[in-house]
């Protein structure tokens, strides 16, 4: 039979749990901060060191631009939808590491066990989805910049940046948005179970489509305008089209700063509805059984 | 109580070819079996249904938005991409199939040991998941040719050539799947990335096969490797049965029996090498201890 505290000793144990659990709002960011950098370090470092990865991140896109690229030229369009067409193609690394690496991470991170290791942890699963998100971005960055130089070597494109400024804005804001939908996503997936894969799938080519991503999202209609409001993609690409290759200005449906805005918005609500679908994966997570860990 | 020769059952060499046709036949079907089972049960008919025809014609949809930045579309265009994108659902299928199988078997399901715990042979099992996959597609395919109609794109007068399709859809078929039973014996070789090289492959070959565009396109050398594809002839002789026409520039000056001859020839090149391929790599694999690993990639 173990011994009870008692007295002077309980008082002090008790004082002695609220200080070790009831932190402080400097302590709870600072413990939210280094949970965000750890789970962004691999992103960033692991990447680096599987060569492969870089090698089969590059490669999809490229090719996926090469076969655009050589469709516009059997038209003998205007080279300047050559350069966009690069531009979009580097964008769409980011929304291809949204769709793979943020959706369908959590999902993975099940099958593999991780999953169950992130709930028991001290971390909370936003700090952890938002570290996956700046990793992600950040891992990105370099892909996009070597697709840009690629295919500016490859078919040799011309950009006329008026405003750089304006330019790393757009960037900025769009792979925001992206990413903030992309934490709604991994909830999403994580709930489809075994129709992720096919969830992934889904969101790639059809959303090329409706963002306009190679062709204006003028050219879609009222499903254009509608996509402009909803798809992170559409208000990005518009907008970077109109800011770097202005030849094609004309063909923004929104002007920049109209556009600037929409992505604003839309990192905010995605970032909320994304924060309480993680409290709601984890709630039912918790409480079922079933959702957080790998069915065998 | 003794055993007798005679009762003693038959020792069956070991390896992926081993066993009776037969054998190789009851494993081709009930891998077809299990693979219309994985690929078909997976959502609900209706989301399966929306997944098999949303896809492919967002992606008819992406590259002809991209054709009509060049100016008004004409019909004859639109059907070249058509038949061209509708054909390439199987190919992609059938390429990447044969691998997916295998590494699934292997990483998700762990079943890979089993099969070499039966009569059965990976052969005739990749070949049958691989068949099934591009059945599946198949139905996208024809989904996207009656996009196609309804676009506008005008079918050969007085119906397919029959004959000619005949010809070319079991030897396309065939060369497709023989690529892809290759590079499934290659795949479950490697360490890393083993999903991803059949992509890599599928859309090196969407560049190449002159699907969406014509192949003058592309730089003088690659249309040499353009021109050593069977996917490419294939395309071109399913254009001819369906539509009718013949692809502008290299393609459509090729005759018709000229056309069968290459894509025949192809076919039979790969189908002398590819079982020694797979055959080949899977021994090299079971080896290597590469059989029961889990790359998680």
């Amino acid at each position: 039979m173990g011994s009870s505290v008692v007295g002077a000793e309980a008082t002090a144990l008790i004082s002695r749990i609220h200080e070790e659990t009831s932190w402080s709002l400097g302590r709870r960011f600072r413990h939210a901060f280094v949970s965000v950098v750890a789970r962004a370090y691999p992103r960033v470092i692991g990447a680096a060191r599987e060569p492969s990865w870089l090698f089969f991140d590059l490669v999809f896109p490229i090719l996926g631009m090469c076969s655009i690229v050589f469709l516009l030229r059997s038209r003998g369009v205007d080279e300047a939808w050559i350069a966009s067409t690069i531009l979009a193609t580097a964008l769409l690394s980011f929304w291809i590491s949204v769709v793979w690496m943020m959706g369908a991470q959590f999902h993975w991170e099940r099958d593999s066990g991780n999953l169950l290791l992130y709930i028991t942890a001290p971390v909370g699963l936003g700090a952890i989805a938002l570290g996956m998100a700046i990793g992600g971005a950040l891992g990105v960055v370099i892909r996009a910049v070597i697709i840009t130089v690629a295919g500016v070597l490859l078919f040799g494109a011309k950009y006329q940046v008026a405003d750089p400024f304006l330019l790393a804005l757009v960037i900025f804001a769009g792979v925001a948005a992206m990413y903030s939908l992309g934490v709604c996503l991994s909830s999403i997936f994580l709930i489809s179970g075994r129709e992720a894969d096919h969830l992934g799938s889904l969101l790639n080519e059809p959303m090329q489509l409706l963002g306009g991503v190679y062709a204006p999202v003028r050219s879609m209609g009222t499903v254009g305008v509608v996509a402009l409001g909803i798809l992170p993609l559409a208000p990005a690409i518009d907008a970077l089209r109109q800011v770097a290759v202005p030849q094609l200005a004309a063909t923004g449906i929104l002007p920049v700063g109209v556009e600037l805005l929409i992505l604003l918005v839309m990192t905010i609500v995605f970032g909320v509805i994304g924060r309480l679908l993680l409290a709601h994966i984890e709630r039912i997570g918790r409480s079922g059984g079933k959702l957080l860990a790998r069915a065998d | 109580m003794p055993i007798s020769a005679g009762s003693a059952p038959e020792v069956r060499p070991f390896g992926p070819l081993r066993g009776s046709a037969a054998d190789a036949a009851r494993s081709l079907v009930a891998s077809a079996r299990l693979a219309w089972a994985i690929e078909g049960n997976w959502a609900e008919p209706i989301y399966l249904a929306a997944f098999l025809i949303v896809r492919p014609l967002a992606f008819l949809g992406l590259f002809l938005t991209v054709l009509s930045i060049g100016g008004t579309l004409n019909v004859a265009t639109i059907g070249f991409v058509v038949m061209g994108q509708a054909v390439f659902q199987i190919v992609s299928a059938a390429l990447e199939g044969p691998t997916h199988a295998l590494l699934d078997d292997r990483e998700r399901y762990r079943t890979i040991r089993y099969i070499f715990a039966t009569p059965s042979s990976l052969l005739p099992v990749s070949i049958g998941r691989s068949l099934v996959k591009a059945s599946i597609a198949g139905f996208s395919a024809l989904i996207v040719i009656g996009a196609g109609v309804l676009l506008g794109v005008p079918m050969r007068a007085g119906g397919p050539d029959l004959l000619l399709l005949m010809a070319v859809l079991p030897l396309g078929l065939l060369s497709v799947v023989g690529l892809g039973i290759v590079l499934g014996g290659v795949c479950v070789q490697l360490r890393n990335d083993a999903w991803a090289y059949p992509q890599a492959v599928s859309s090196t070959v969407f560049l190449l096969c002159g699907a969406i565009f014509p192949l003058e396109v592309l730089p003088g050398p690659v249309q040499g490797i353009s021109a050593a594809l069977p996917i490419t002839w294939w395309i071109e002789g399913l254009r001819r049965a369906l539509l009718g026409t013949t692809s502008p520039g290299i393609l459509g000056s090729m005759p018709t029996k000229e056309l069968l001859l290459i894509l025949a020839a192809g076919t039979v090149i790969i189908w002398l090498l590819s079982p020694r391929l797979f055959v080949a790599g899977i021994d090299r694999a079971r080896e290597k201890g590469y059989l029961d690993r889990n790359t998680a990639s």
